[in-house]
C-alpha cells in the first residue's frame, strides 16, 4: 500500500520539512508548469505548498486562490473530456478521487501522464494525507510536511479556542441550496459538518449523511440557531429576509435573530488548508470569542 | 377501361429526389466525420497524421492516443448513436402513426434512465463478485437491461390476443415514465453528492465515455437493429393508412410491430446505455426529412440514419471544442440546437397536424 | 368465388354473426344491405380477415385461414369505410402504397390510370390531406384498384371488397364509383359491397344479401330480395317498392341520372 510507504516516508522527512520550510529552499521554483489540478481543495493545497506556478490548468471547482481561476478550465471532475484533459499537455495530473468517466481516465493514464488520485475526507488526518500525497506528487515532500504541521496546529488552536468559548452549544444548519423554498442541507460526513463540530457547534442535521433535501418539519425539529450558507452574489440582508420567509425556516430560532452567515464555498465545504480560518470564523460568529 | 394518361402527369417523383438526397447526406456525413477527426482540444490534425503515416514516420504518443483511442471511437460511437436515435424515431413515428412520437415512446429511455440511475446509486450494494465481473460497465449494462425490461413490460401490457394496441402502449408508456421518474426521485434522496452529479450528467448525455470496449458491445447491437429496420419502409408506409389497411395491402402488421419494437428497444437501449440521455435527434431529424422529401419511409429511414449520424457528430464537435479544454454535455448542445428547430417545425405545422 | 360457411363472429363476447353462410360469384356485384347494426360490416370484415371468426371462408377455393396477408393482397383489395392518413403523402404516393401490395409492381402507369379512373387525373401531386372527404375516398378507391388492377389474373378472378363506398360522395361521384365496381365485375372480377343506398344497390347489383340481426333475411337477384315484405321486416318500418309518393316534395333517383 502506497499510503503506508508515504506515511513512513513522510515521518522520516518530517524533520527535514521544518528545515526546508525555514530555509525556504527554492528547489521547485525553476520547474515548468506541467501540472493539472482537479478538485478545489487539491488546487488550494498546491498553492499552499507554494507550487501554484506549476499549474497549467484546473477544474471548474478550483476557484481559490483567485489566481487559479485564470488557468484554463478542463471541466467538472465527474464529466471530464479525455482530449480536453490531454490538450493542456500536463505531465502530472493530481485529482480528487472519483474522476469520471472512467474511459477518459483510462485514456489519460495510457498517455504517459502521471495520474495521482487524492482520497477524500473531512478530518485533520485526511487533510494531512491529502497534503502529503500532493506534496509527494509535486516532489516537495518536506514543504508538505511543514504545511501539515502548520495546518494541523492552526486547526487545533482554532478548535481549542472555539471549544473554550462555548457557553451553550449552538445548533447550526448548513444549507447547500434554498432555491424555491426547497432546502438541501448538509448531514454527517460533509465538509460543513466537520467545520461546525470543530467550531463548537452542533450540526442540526444529524439524521442523514451527505447533502440531501430536508423536509419542512424536520427543519423545524432541527431548530437551528444559525443558518450557514455559501456566499453568492446579492445583498446579504435582503438574502436573509428572503430566506427566513420560507415557512420551514420562519419558526426556527435562527429566524428570530435573522442569523444567517455565508462563507466562501471552498472554505466551508472543502476542508482544505484554510480549515483553521473557517473554524475561527464560525466560532466567532457563534460565540463571539 | 380508360387507360389514357396525360403527359403532364408523369410524376414529380419525391422518392427519387429523396434517394438523391442519400448522396448529399452521405457527403455531409463524410464531411462532418473528417471534421470531427481533425478537430479537438489538442492540436492534432488529421492531415498531419495522415501525412506522417504516408511518409512512414512514427506518430507521437499523443497523436496516437488522441486519434485512435479518443477521436475514432468517439466518432464511431457518435455516428451509430445518432443514426440509431434518428432511425428509431422515424420507426416509432411510423408505428404510432404520430409524427411527434419519440424513440423513447416504447419506454426504453425511461427504463434505461432508471437502470442507469439505480446502478449509479445502488451499484455499491451489489455482491462483490458481480461488481468485479462487470466493473465499470455496470451503468451501461444496467441501462440496457432497464430499457429492455421496460419495453417488454409495456409490450405485454398493451398486447391482447396477439394484437398490440399502440394507443395502450402510448398511455402505458406515460405511466411507466411517471413511475420511473418517481423512482428516480426516491433514489435522489439516497444518493450522495457525487452520485447526484453523476445522475445529472448522465441525463445530459455525453460521448466522452466512448471506448473501443463499449463500441465492441454496443456497436453490433445498434448496427444489426438498424440494418433490420431498413427493410421496414414498405410496411411503415402501409401502416400510415391504418393497421387494417396495411393488413389488406399485404403487411403482416403484428410481425412488423414486434420487429420494430424489438429493434428500437435494442438500438435505443444500446445508444442510451453508452451515451446517456440525448434528446431531439429522434424527432427533429425525421421531421426535417419529411418536410424536405416527403414521408416515404423507404427513403426516410436511410436518410434519417445519415442525417442523425451527421447531426450528432456535428453536435459532439461543438460540445467538445466550444469550452475546451472542458466540454459541454452533448444533450445540452442537442437541446440548444434541437429545441428551436422543433418549435419552428411546430409553428409551421400548426393547423396542419391534427393532434 | 367467395364462400363463407358456418361463420360465427363474436365481438367483446357478444355474438354478432352465428352460423352464417354467404356466397359471391366472380362477374357479379354482390351487395350486402340491411339496417344499422345488422352485422353487414362485421360480415365483410370477417371475410377480409380483419375479425377473428370460426367457420370457413374461402377465396377462389382456398381457405383464407393460413394464407399470409401478402398472398391475400394479390387476390383482393379492400376499401374501408373511412381512412386516416398519418403522414403528408401525396395522392400518387398513397396510390403507390396500394400498388406495392398487389402484383402490378411499382408501375407509374397503373397509378396514373387508377387516378384517372376515379376522376382525379390531375391530382397526383396534391397533398392527400388537403383533399375533400369525397376526393380522399376516391383516392382510396384508386389505391385499391391499383392493388388489383386486372380483374382477372392467371384465369382467376380478383376481388374488390367495398365498405359503404359511396357514403361520402355526391350523386355524380356515387354513380362514378358504382360504375367502376360494375366495370370490374363485368371484366370478370368479383365485387362485394356493403351498401346503404338501396336505389344504387338495386341499379348496380347482380345479387343482394339482406341482413337483419346478424342473420341473412334474403339473398338472391335484386328483384327477389327487394320486396315490400323483406324490407319492411328487415328495417322494421313499412316501405313500399316502386311506388311514387303522392306528396309534392321532389325526389331524385340515381336511376334517372343521364350518363
Amino acid at each position: 500500500m502506497t499510503f503506508f510507504n508515504l506515511n513512513r516516508h513522510g515521518l522520516i522527512a518530517a524533520c527535514a520539512a521544518i528545515w526546508g520550510a525555514t530555509l525556504g529552499v527554492p528547489s521547485a521554483q525553476a520547474e515548468a508548469a506541467d501540472t493539472l489540478s482537479i478538485g478545489g481543495t487539491v488546487t488550494e493545497i498546491v498553492y499552499a505548498l507554494g507550487q501554484g506556478h506549476r499549474l497549467r490548468a484546473r477544474d471548474t471547482t478550483s476557484v481559490f486562490p483567485p489566481e487559479a481561476t485564470e488557468l484554463p478550465d478542463v471541466g467538472y471532475i465527474r464529466a471530464l473530456s479525455p482530449e480536453g484533459v490531454l490538450s493542456v499537455g500536463a505531465s502530472l495530473i493530481i485529482s480528487d478521487e472519483g474522476a469520471r468517466p472512467v474511459e477518459a481516465v483510462d485514456v489519460i493514464r495510457a498517455a504517459d501522464v502521471n495520474f495521482v488520485e487524492v482520497p477524500q475526507g473531512y478530518t485533520i488526518e485526511a487533510l494531512s494525507r491529502k497534503i502529503r500525497i500532493i506534496g509527494k506528487a509535486l516532489d516537495v515532500d518536506s514543504t508538505a510536511e511543514a504545511l501539515i504541521s502548520d495546518v494541523t496546529k492552526d486547526i487545533e488552536e482554532a478548535t481549542a479556542v472555539a471549544q473554550a468559548s462555548i457557553d451553550e452549544p449552538k445548533r447550526v444548519m448548513f444549507l447547500l441550496s434554498a432555491r424555491g423554498g426547497k432546502l438541501t442541507a448538509a448531514g454527517r460526513g460533509t465538509g460543513p459538518d466537520a467545520i461546525i463540530r470543530l467550531a463548537g457547534g452542533i450540526n442540526a442535521v444529524n439524521a442523514f449523511e451527505g447533502y440531501k433535501p430536508i423536509a419542512s418539519e424536520a427543519t423545524l425539529a432541527a431548530a437551528p440557531d444559525l443558518i450557514l450558507m455559501m456566499q453568492r452574489g446579492g445583498d446579504h440582508a435582503a438574502n436573509a429576509d428572503e430566506l427566513f420567509e420560507i415557512p420551514a425556516l420562519a419558526l426556527t430560532p435562527a429566524a428570530k435573530t435573522k442569523a444567517l452567515e455565508t462563507m466562501e464555498p471552498l472554505l466551508v465545504t472543502g476542508f482544505g488548508p484554510r480549515t483553521g480560518e473557517a473554524v475561527r470564523h464560525l466560532s466567532q460568529i457563534l460565540y463571539g470569542n | 377501361m380508360a387507360l389514357a394518361i396525360d403527359a403532364d402527369l408523369v410524376p414529380v417523383d419525391r422518392l427519387s429526389r429523396a434517394r438523391k438526397l442519400h448522396l448529399l447526406l452521405f457527403g455531409l456525413l463524410i464531411f462532418v466525420s473528417l471534421g470531427s477527426l481533425t478537430t479537438g482540444a489538442t492540436g492534432v490534425a488529421l492531415m498531419d497524421v495522415l501525412w506522417k503515416l504516408l511518409q512512414g514516420q512514427e506518430l507521437s504518443q499523443v497523436e496516437r492516443i488522441v486519434l485512435f483511442d479518443i477521436r475514432i471511437p468517439r466518432l464511431a460511437m457518435g455516428l451509430m448513436v445518432g443514426a440509431s436515435l434518428a432511425v428509431a424515431g422515424a420507426v416509432m413515428q411510423g408505428l404510432f402513426r404520430n409524427p411527434l412520437a419519440d424513440p423513447g415512446i416504447v419506454g426504453v429511455s425511461a427504463g434505461a434512465g432508471l437502470g442507469a440511475i439505480m446502478s449509479i446509486v445502488l451499484g455499491g450494494l451489489l455482491p462483490l463478485a458481480i461488481l468485479e465481473s462487470v466493473g465499470r460497465h455496470l451503468t451501461p449494462i444496467a441501462a440496457f437491461c432497464g430499457g429492455w425490461v421496460t419495453t417488454i413490460l409495456l409490450y405485454r401490457v398493451s398486447t391482447r390476443h396477439g394484437r398490440t394496441s399502440v394507443a395502450t402502449m402510448l398511455l402505458a408508456g406515460i405511466a411507466i415514465g411517471a413511475l420511473s421518474g418517481a423512482a428516480t426521485g426516491v433514489l435522489t434522496y439516497i444518493a450522495n453528492d457525487a452520485q447526484l452529479r453523476d445522475m445529472t450528467f448522465w441525463g445530459m448525455g455525453s460521448l466522452a465515455g466512448a471506448s473501443w470496449g463499449k463500441l465492441a458491445v454496443a456497436g453490433p447491437i445498434m448496427l444489426i437493429s438498424m440494418g433490420g429496420v431498413m427493410f421496414m419502409g414498405r410496411g411503415l408506409n402501409a401502416l400510415a393508412l391504418g393497421e387494417a389497411t396495411a393488413h389488406h395491402i399485404g403487411i403482416e402488421v403484428q410481425k412488423l410491430k414486434n420487429l420494430a419494437i424489438l429493434a428500437v428497444a435494442a438500438s435505443v437501449g444500446a445508444a442510451v446505455a453508452v451515451s446517456g440521455g440525448i434528446g431531439f435527434v429522434g424527432i427533429v431529424v425525421p421531421h426535417l426529412l419529411r418536410l424536405g422529401t416527403g414521408p416515404d419511409h423507404r427513403a426516410l429511414l436511410p436518410n434519417a440514419a445519415l442525417l442523425g449520424a451527421s447531426l450528432l457528430v456535428g453536435a459532439d464537435m461543438i460540445a467538445r471544442v466550444i469550452i475546451a479544454p472542458a466540454e459541454l454535455p452533448i444533450g445540452i448542445v442537442m437541446a440548444i440546437l434541437g429545441a428551436p428547430v422543433f418549435l419552428w417545425i411546430l409553428l409551421r405545422q400548426r393547423g396542419v397536424v391534427d393532434l | 368465388m367467395i364462400k363463407a360457411q358456418h361463420l360465427n363472429v363474436k365481438l367483446s363476447g357478444k355474438s354478432i354473426l352465428s352460423d352464417l353462410s354467404f356466397e359471391a360469384q366472380p362477374g357479379h356485384v354482390t351487395s350486402i344491405v340491411g339496417p344499422n347494426g345488422s352485422g353487414k360490416t362485421t360480415l365483410l370484415r370477417a371475410m377480409t380477415g380483419d375479425l377473428a371468426y370460426t367457420g370457413r371462408v374461402e377465396i377462389n377455393g382456398r381457405d383464407m385461414q393460413g394464407q399470409k396477408p401478402w398472398e391475400l393482397a394479390t387476390v383482393r383489395g379492400v376499401l374501408p369505410q373511412a381512412s386516416a392518413l398519418a403522414f403528408p403523402f401525396s395522392v400518387v404516393e398513397v396510390v403507390n402504397i396500394g400498388l406495392q401490395g398487389g402484383r402490378s409492381g411499382q408501375s407509374s402507369t397503373v397509378a396514373s390510370a387508377a387516378l384517372s379512373r376515379v376522376g382525379l387525373a390531375g391530382y397526383a401531386h396534391r397533398p392527400y390531406q388537403e383533399l375533400s372527404g369525397g376526393e380522399q375516398q376516391r383516392v382510396q378507391l384508386a389505391r385499391v384498384l391499383a392493388q388489383i388492377w386486372h380483374p382477372v389474373e392467371d384465369g382467376e378472378a380478383r376481388w374488390l371488397f367495398l365498405d359503404e363506398p359511396v357514403s361520402a360522395l355526391d350523386i355524380s361521384h356515387q354513380l362514378q364509383v358504382m360504375n367502376i365496381a360494375r366495370d370490374f365485375a363485368d371484366q370478370g372480377g368479383g365485387v362485394v359491397a356493403v351498401m346503404h343506398d338501396l336505389n344504387l344497390t338495386a341499379m348496380f347489383s347482380d345479387k343482394m344479401v339482406l341482413m337483419a340481426n346478424g342473420h341473412i333475411k334474403a339473398a338472391g337477384p335484386v328483384a327477389e330480395v327487394l320486396t315490400n315484405d323483406h324490407l319492411s321486416s328487415a328495417y322494421g318500418c313499412s316501405v313500399a317498392v316502386n311506388q311514387t309518393p303522392n306528396d309534392p316534395v321532389p325526389f331524385i333517383l340515381p336511376q334517372a341520372a343521364v350518363a
